[in-house]
């Protein structure tokens, strides 16, 4: 379990420019076995939360506690239960071998390297780099690299893992294989896993809970799901495969809620709001008139990428 | 304290690991070093030695230019770690570690000493071999000054490291180091108290004692060789706590792992 309470954290200004709120009173709670996105525009803040989650950067004010372990006053404690990937493929030792790699990170975190072969070998499989365990990392292309550095961070078999923008960089195939791993982790080993992006993408395809973040604090919390249904736009559009009579085209105009578009195909579509049926039942009566034929109904998706505008908009308005 | 020597074995093998993979670099690095040894000599048989000031100078010159490498690597193996592991993108995970930074620094001077044990006992033999000096070589009398003379160098690495931390790109001024080096491993410490004081100063004037004056750990006595910890310690706390002091500042900034 991860707890984030009021955290505040402002970066002084140098060189005569002035103090950047970089986390301004930002508090969560994470339970184990969640995959959580902190989401945000680059210069949020999400980095710094991470990082101040990790014992690297000094809050101001407020708390982190892992696993009820005091972050800021029992750093060292704390740390047994976390680890983290924070600069991607940049974590490792290129020198050594990806087998190298991983001994060493365990030793850091207080594990014996010949007690944990097994393990080691359960992660090179795992991670599909059981032909590469002998390969210095130096050699590996940068989505391997950037596996070897996931899991290192996961041999430490702390509870929390924090992981900033794993995926920044990948081509899309590294990419989907990172998101596969990951949701197996917290499925398979029920680890608590926080990640940062701001690639959409990786954030809805990968977690369960998202948290987005804007100039420093949350401007929501909530699941994926209950996001898009918020904001969900309930649309119907309609799209018929020839044109319009004048009366009809007069007709539709005079319903305000209507947009008309003409699309390249020469087929038109007719776009309605689901929640006013008045308008539906019109509208449908119009193209009944001339027994207009209909190609396809299909209702709009918002998608999260909208979501996620839609809410930074609201923010920075609201501020 | 299991865990501590797991993490000590760690940074052996990875010094290993690094010596044998780049085995050639790692003996080019010798190499040069003999190369300038061998300058350095050529100056002093065409300088001192025609001047009739030989003495037991040439004993002298080899045994300060080994104690002036060992010094060196000793203060690279801190300062360099942080520098390099910062510029790598792997010091926030040293940072990680549930030792704590000092026991990683720790393990990873430690397991550098040995490895520099070694460097040394192959730079020292081969400048014997060229120079015809010759020297008492007292492992049991060398060792436990050496590493009382290890705690100088280290605390100064410490210290220029720590500043590493806060203002980052000061390469320029921590290269004369090396050259402040030389004159700590220069320094007559046996003829002032004050200058005892200095890192690294004692300790080499008691290795010079056991090497070129041929004494024994007796001899020297066990009141200079507890001296010898206690000003080492403090140069250790000193520079130890400059670090802490530039580490805060670091974490404040949110700047510890960027150079």
């Amino acid at each position: 379990m991860v707890r984030v309470e009021s955290l505040e954290k402002t970066y002084p200004g140098r060189r005569g420019a002035p103090p950047v709120k970089a986390v301004d009173r930002v508090s969560f709670q994470v339970p184990q076995g969640q995959l959580v996105g902190l989401l945000g525009p680059n210069g949020a803040g999400k980095t710094t939360i991470v990082k101040m989650m990790c014992g690297l950067i000094r809050p101001d004010a407020g708390q982190i506690f892992i696993n009820g372990k005091d972050m800021v006053c029992r750093r060292t404690e704390a740390l047994v239960d976390v680890s983290a990937v924070l600069e991607g493929n940049r974590n490792i030792y290129w020198r050594l071998t990806c087998r190298e790699n991983l001994e060493f990170f365990a030793a850091l975190k207080g594990r014996s390297p010949r007690e944990i072969q097994p393990e080691i070998a359960r992660y090179l499989d795992l991670f599909k780099l059981n032909d590469k365990a002998d390969t210095e990392a130096r050699k590996l292309s940068r989505g391997m690299q950037q596996k070897l550095a996931t899991a290192v961070a996961l041999i430490a078999q702390s509870r929390v893992v924090l992981l900033d923008e794993p995926t920044l960089g990948l081509d899309v195939q590294a990419s989907l294989e990172i998101r596969e791993l990951l949701k197996r982790i917290v499925q398979d080993e029920g680890r608590t896993v926080i990640l940062t992006s701001h690639d959409m993408n990786v954030v809805q395809d990968t977690c369960e809970r998202v948290i987005i973040i804007n100039e420093g604090r949350i401007v929501a919390d909530d699941s994926i799901d209950h996001l898009l249904d918020l904001f969900q736009v309930k649309v119907c559009r309609i799209v018929i495969g020839e044109s319009l009579t004048p009366a009809q085209q007069q007709a539709i105009q005079a319903l305000p809620q209507v947009l008309l578009e003409e699309e390249n195909n020469g087929k038109i579509a007719l776009t309605v709001p689901l929640e006013d049926a008045q308008v539906l039942h019109e509208l449908f009566g119009i193209l009944a008139a001339n027994s207009t034929v209909i190609c396809a109904i299909e209702q709009k998706q918002t998608s999260f990428e909208r979501v996620f505008l839609e809410i930074l908009g609201r923010s920075e308005h609201g501020a | 304290m299991r865990k501590k020597l797991i993490l000590f074995w760690a940074f052996l093998k990875r010094q290993y690991v690094y010596f044998r993979r780049y085995l050639f670099n790692s003996l080019g690095g010798m190499l040069t070093l003999y190369v300038v040894f061998l300058l350095i000599l050529g100056g002093y048989k065409g300088l001192v030695a025609p001047a009739g000031t030989e003495g037991d100078t040439l004993e002298a010159l080899v045994v300060g230019y080994v104690l002036w490498f060992f010094l060196m690597t000793s203060y690279q193996d801190v300062y360099n770690t942080v520098r390099n592991e910062s510029l790598t993108g792997t010091l926030e995970q040293l940072y990680m570690s549930t030792h704590g930074f000092g026991w990683v620094m720790g393990a990873n001077v430690a397991a550098a000493f040995l490895a520099n044990l070694v460097m040394v006992a192959l730079l020292l033999t081969a400048a014997l071999w060229t120079s015809g000096a010759v020297v008492n070589i007292d492992v049991g009398g060398l060792l436990p000054v050496l590493v009382g003379t290890l705690f100088g160098p280290v605390a100064i690495g410490f210290a220029a490291a720590g500043l590493a931390l806060v203002f980052k790109r000061i390469d320029s001024y921590t290269q004369m180091v090396q050259f402040v080096l030389i004159a700590l491993v220069a320094v007559p410490a046996e003829k002032a108290f004050w200058l005892r004081l200095l890192p690294g100063s004692f300790g080499a004037s008691l290795v010079r004692d056991i090497m070129i004056r041929g004494q024994s750990l007796l001899e020297i006595g066990l009141a200079k060789l507890v001296l010898l910890f206690l000003i080492g310690i403090g140069h250790l706390a000193l520079g130890y706590g400059v670090y802490k002091v530039c580490e805060k500042r670091a974490m404040v900034w949110g700047m510890l792992g960027h150079y």
